[in-house]
């Protein structure tokens, strides 16, 4: 198959679905403090984790990310006080399920960035986007359009 | 068997006639040899109809789910005082039972809304199965006596043993006698043989992952979306389901094989924690696709990450709408 065979010039599309009062505020402070990260990452805001459908993140491996990232705030300090625990299940059970199905595990990955751990934010990002290239680029589940690209 | 069928008929009989129940959603004998349809009862006197055999596949729940929602949203258009209550009556075996829990867990309808006939399983015939066995001969008729299967074909008439056609599913069925009833009919059903429940996951596993992805698209490729499996399944219940949905339009319907994929993967995904391993699914499935080995893995991990089995205790949550504080977090990725 043609699919994993890094095309010249090729960089990763990394989706990063993000809550908005921990990692949202956290990708803030890395800017705020002119910390570099890869631009490799598209992030998309929402309002808990809770909020995100495990479709979401099917959905963006589907449409061509190479990689999707979903972070809220650490176990305890959801905003909601519960929501990023009951996503932690849905997540955990994706996760398992994604790679059962032969998609590779590095493919989806979830943490916890807080507000006030920019540093981790950038760290986070680094690590994502050297696991997805060393992954090349995605060839499951996507789109024929997207391949062609 | 006979006497649970004789039991039932005089229950089900009992209940429309003293008003216990509205409606009873059982098995009659169909036109199709190995099939038992459902049927739907009113009249006490079409309960001589019911059936109770190795040849009922259907999961009931669905229907009654079916037609609780249907009274309540006829309902919605009358007037408080008008408004009746509708009781339905439900022959159910372990995983029909276990369906209710799940509907009763996810608040679908109240506990006195349904009439529990437990009935005890030993397991249903999969017609697939037979038409193996028998090598493609059409099949006339088909009976089931003692430990065997009768079946009538053109060639003459042969003896099946009942073991070699039962569905994978009730094989290694671990709650085969219905986990809630107000009647039960007969007694308990022995036990089946669990000790290989997750034997196909476990060997899937073992795989690489390319080869488990070209097995997941191979079996995907089967699938011609017809949603059967969805029609059949009695945990498959939204009013709009999502690969009907247009706004937005989470699913393509064109030949795109991604979208057939992602159809499959998110229909197993939403049984995660939910699905009663009752094989409808893979009964009506035209095509089919091999489901119950991805429906076994959700089951697998539930079980191992959150000791959860589909359906068991009307009183506890459902799976994903809970958390626990000792959820595993080993999955959380931690930059170094």
């Amino acid at each position: 198959m043609t699919e994993n065979q890094p095309v010249e010039g090729w960089r990763p599309r990394i989706v990063a679905i993000v809550c908005n009062w921990c990692t949202y505020a956290g990708a803030d402070l890395a800017g705020i403090s002119r910390i570099q990260y890869p631009p490799n990452v598209r992030i998309i805001r929402v309002p808990c984790t809770g909020r995100i459908n495990p479709f979401f993140i099917v959905k963006a491996l589907q449409e061509g990310a190479d990689g999707v990232l979903v972070s809220g705030c650490h176990p305890g300090e959801c905003h909601y006080l519960t929501g990023n625990l009951s996503a932690k299940r849905k997540f955990a059970m994706l996760k398992r399920f994604l790679s059962y199905i032969g998609v590779e595990g590095d493919r989806t990955m979830f943490t916890w960035v807080s507000a006030s751990e920019g540093e981790r934010f950038a760290q986070v990002i680094k690590a994502v986007t050297a696991a997805v290239t060393a992954l090349g680029p995605a060839g499951k589940l996507v789109k024929k359009w997207q391949l062609l690209r | 068997m006979e006497n649970v069928e004789t039991k039932l008929r005089e229950e089900a009989k009992k209940l429309l006639a003293e008003k216990k129940a509205d409606i009873i959603v059982g098995y009659e004998k169909g036109t199709l040899p190995l099939l038992a349809p459902p049927c739907f009862i009113t009249d006490p006197e079409d309960a001589e109809k019911l059936v109770w055999n190795a040849f009922c596949v259907q999961n009931l729940a669905k229907f009654v789910h079916d037609l609780l929602s249907q009274h309540r949203e006829s309902q919605k258009r009358l007037k408080p005082a008008d408004r009746t209550k509708k009781t339905v009556g439900v022959v159910a075996r372990g995983c029909t039972t276990r369906s209710l829990v799940i509907h009763l867990q996810e608040k679908q309808y109240n506990r006195d809304d349904i009439v529990i006939l437990g009935v005890p399983c030993t397991g249903y015939v999969d017609r697939k199965k037979m038409d193996a066995l028998i090598a493609g001969e059409e099949i006339l008729e088909a009976s089931v006596a003692g430990d065997s299967v009768l079946v009538k074909t053109a060639a003459g008439e042969r003896k099946i043993p009942l073991k070699e056609a039962l569905a994978d599913n009730c094989l290694a069925c671990r709650f085969n006698n219905p986990l809630i009833s107000d009647l039960m009919t007969g007694d308990h059903a022995p036990a089946m043989d669990v000790t290989q429940e997750y034997a196909r996951v476990d060997e899937f596993e073992k795989l690489s992952p390319d080869e488990r992805w070209n097995y997941f698209t191979r079996e995907m490729d089967k699938c011609v979306r017809c949603y059967a499996c969805r029609n059949a399944c009695p945990s498959c219940y939204c009013k709009v389901c999502f690969v009907e949905q247009s706004q937005p339009r989470w699913v393509g319907i064109g030949e795109d094989r991604s979208d057939t994929q992602v159809f499959q993967l998110m229909r197993l995904f939403h049984m995660a924690g939910r699905c009663v391993d009752c094989g409808s699914c893979i009964a009506v499935c035209p095509m089919g696709v091999d489901l119950r080995r991805f429906l076994k893995k959700l089951d697998k991990d539930a079980l191992e990450l959150f000791e959860h089995r589909a359906g068991i205790s009307p009183d506890e949550p459902a799976m994903l709408g809970a958390f626990k504080e000792s959820d595993k977090e080993d999955f959380i990725f931690t930059p170094k």
